[in-house]
């Protein structure tokens, strides 16, 4: 910390400051890319091919499994060698480059809505998910948001379930006690 | 005169009232999506992809047609008014457009770019209908080493030029490879990484991937600056918006210019209109220091006009090549495919021969979604603008529900909602460390066919890797390819030196 950041009021500092992962965050993609590489050269190693001809099933794959796993090592060296530069977080109030809590509330509302959807039924279960995705963005008048996530959801329905003729399923408030 | 003989059955077909109604509406919710910030034209085509499987396949081509001209055109109507392009293919357009409408020439410059993308368009669209059956006849003498060939030069291509790191670009393309051979195996029979799950027999659908991807991880990535990222939108634009005389005789050469160097890039499968547009822009503004008078940096008319031609040529010409090979050069030509083969349609020369009139009403109906988006979009661009009073919470809250609805509504599966949500993540995490998508999505669409291909023409040589660079047409291939390699590897040493070159050239201006 230099002396001019001082001036400036600080902000809370980032989370893993002064560790080894600061600035490397990036290895999330190489581990992704190296698991998902893995999974498909065991795959394809262990594939029951039968009596096909070459190249079989497992051909293609196995090509993908080995490039992929050799591009994930190449990028997790780039990112260990160079880790993104840290910037200046005087007068920030956030301790992540993403926000944790606004991602929180979509991916888990998209989580709940998912599993919910068979029993909640489409207008409730849709508007559980309007409702969070809404609060994760950061609106802040929830009794406002119910009554427009319920009018979105409902109209979503009447366009397209009774309208087009898609399959949505009505769940309780079909009647399905 | 036989194709336009076609083409004329086409309008036939294409101009029923309920026809002209899905154009109309394809049009103004793909101006509507393309017009909301950061939203693109890929994204209004990957939303309303789902919904529109409950239309006829005619109607929802022809939908599809104008949501996808309508998207570009929201696109560049922000990239305009707001600075904020939707999609890469417009930030060409917001550097003399938006210093146009900041001169408070903002309708001027919306009616440049409407009838640039007319323009571009119209010529592209002439150009598919008179060559399409003869590419169509050449596509004919292709075989699997052919395709191959193809196949992997829009992944190289794509993951080359698009993306500024080869090596994150190949690594989405390896991604998207590998999504493709979850399933069985189309020619063993084989079940190949379903971990035994029914749901999986059948492969990841595209559609799932193309929504998650495109729109869901899009949220999420909005979703983690929203609160951090704070824009400020001045620009509001009202008056005039007819051109001059004087101002479209200024245009004119521009739109032409523009066109002309989109065009050949349709056919290049090396992602879409962004080369083709800052192509363009490098062109007329080197022009422009040549005058006597350089008007570049004030809002040059011509600035605008250019890649916004050159965009839509490129967009309408690859219609035209993925109609006729089955190669998609961009994301959304990709998702365009997907919808084809939910209708259980292959684009390819066979198409011609099987749904002629499926696709001369397609080719029809390109123009008409063209003139729609002209007579809407003329008088009322600054509408559009309107859209921007809808608070972003309430706009990405509408658009995952859409997700989800899409999503549900084509498969019915919980499972298919969750595999959504897992893409959607990934999505997220390959925005927020600079992965690029577009490889993502070409090697989901064209993995398929370079696997077959490339085992087929393996079979049928009993292993001999020769059978893939045994015909002329495949060394043509291989040469383009190697020329666009040396071409983005001069532009990378080129990048590298980039300061001091960009004092040079403003110097120069």
């Amino acid at each position: 910390m230099s002396a001019a950041h001082e001036t400036h009021r600080p902000g809370p500092r980032p989370i893993g400051e002064g560790t080894w992962f600061a600035g490397r965050a990036g290895l999330a993609m190489p581990a992704i890319v190296a698991a998902w590489s893995l999974f498909l050269l065991i795959g394809s190693l262990r594939m029951d091919s039968g009596d096909a001809d070459f190249p079989g099933p497992a051909f293609f794959p196995g090509i993908l499994g080995a490039v992929g796993l050799v591009l994930a090592v190449l990028q997790a060296l780039a990112v260990v060698r160079t880790p993104e530069p840290p910037v200046d977080h005087s007068g920030r109030r956030w301790r992540t480059h993403s926000d944790p809590a606004a991602l929180a509330w979509t991916v888990g509302g998209f989580f709940a809505f998912s599993l919910l959807l068979p029993w909640l039924g489409w207008i409730l279960a849709a508007a559980l998910l309007f409702w969070c995705v809404a609060w994760g963005f950061g609106s802040r008048r929830p009794g406002f948001d119910v009554i427009l996530a319920l009018f979105m959801s409902s109209a979503a329905y009447l366009a397209f379930d009774v309208g087009l003729g898609l399959n949505l399923p009505s769940g309780i408030l079909g009647g399905g006690f | 005169m036989d194709a336009l003989g076609l083409l004329m059955e086409g309008f036939a077909g294409a101009l029923t009232p309920a026809n002209l109604l899905w154009v109309l509406l394809g049009c103004l919710l793909g101006t509507a999506v393309g017009v909301l910030p950061g939203l693109g034209s890929s994204m209004a085509v990957a939303l309303l992809l789902p919904l529109t499987f409950a239309l006829d396949p005619t109607a929802a081509f022809i939908m599809f047609a104008g949501v996808y001209f309508g998207g570009m055109f929201g696109d560049s109507t922000m990239a305009i008014l707001m600075n904020t392009p939707g999609q890469a293919s417009a930030i060409a357009s917001t550097f003399e457009g938006h210093r146009m409408a900041q001169a408070g020439r903002a309708p001027q410059a919306l009616a440049t770019a409407a009838i640039g993308a007319f323009i571009g368009g119209m010529i592209a669209a002439v150009l598919v209908v008179l060559l399409a059956p003869v590419m169509a006849e050449f596509a004919n003498s292709f075989g699997p080493a052919e395709y191959f060939a193809l196949a992997l030069f829009a992944f190289i291509a794509t993951s080359s030029v698009v993306s500024d790191s080869v090596l994150k670009g190949l690594t989405a393309l390896v991604l998207g490879l590998g999504i493709a051979v979850v399933g069985i195996d189309s020619v063993t029979g084989t079940e190949r990484f379903t971990l035994g799950a029914p749901q999986l027999f059948d492969g990841v659908s595209l559609v799932t991937v193309t929504v998650a991807v495109l729109a869901l991880g899009e949220v999420f990535h909005v979703a983690s600056r929203a609160r951090r990222d704070h824009e400020v939108h001045q620009v509001r634009s009202a008056g005039r918006p007819w051109l001059t005389g004087a101002e479209f005789r200024e245009a004119l050469p521009a739109w032409l210019r523009g066109a002309g160097i989109g065009l050949p890039f349709g056919v290049i499968p090396a992602g879409g209109s962004e080369v083709p547009t800052f192509l363009a822009y490098d062109v007329e503004r080197r022009l422009d220091a040549r005058r006597a008078e350089p008007r570049f940096g004030r809002g040059a008319i011509r600035g605008l006009a250019a890649p916004e031609a050159a965009g839509n040529a490129t967009t309408g010409m690859a219609m035209g090549a993925l109609l006729t090979l089955g190669l998609p050069i961009s994301a959304t030509a990709a998702i365009m495919l997907a919808a084809f083969r939910q209708y259980g349609l292959q684009p390819g020369p066979l198409l011609f021969e099987r749904n002629a009139d499926l696709v001369w009403a397609l080719l029809a109906s390109f123009f008409l979604a063209m003139l729609v988006l002209l007579l809407i979009n003329l008088p009322f661009a600054q509408l559009w603008a309107k859209l921007l009073l809808i608070p972003s919470s309430y706009l990405y809250a509408g658009i995952t529900m859409f997700c989800g609805l899409g999503i549900y509504a084509t498969s019915g599966r919980v499972f298919d909602l969750l595999l959504l949500l897992g893409l959607g993540v990934l999505g997220f995490l390959m925005r927020r460390f600079g992965y690029p998508v577009a490889p993502l999505m070409i090697g989901m669409v064209l993995g398929p066919l370079a696997e077959t291909s490339v085992r087929d023409a393996l079979l049928s040589s009993v292993g001999d890797p020769a059978v893939l660079v045994s015909s002329p047409i495949t060394w043509v291939i291989y040469g383009l390819l190697a020329l666009v390699l040396a071409g983005a590897a001069l532009a990378a040493v080129r990048r590298r030196r980039a300061p001091a070159a960009d004092e040079e050239i403003a110097a120069e201006a």
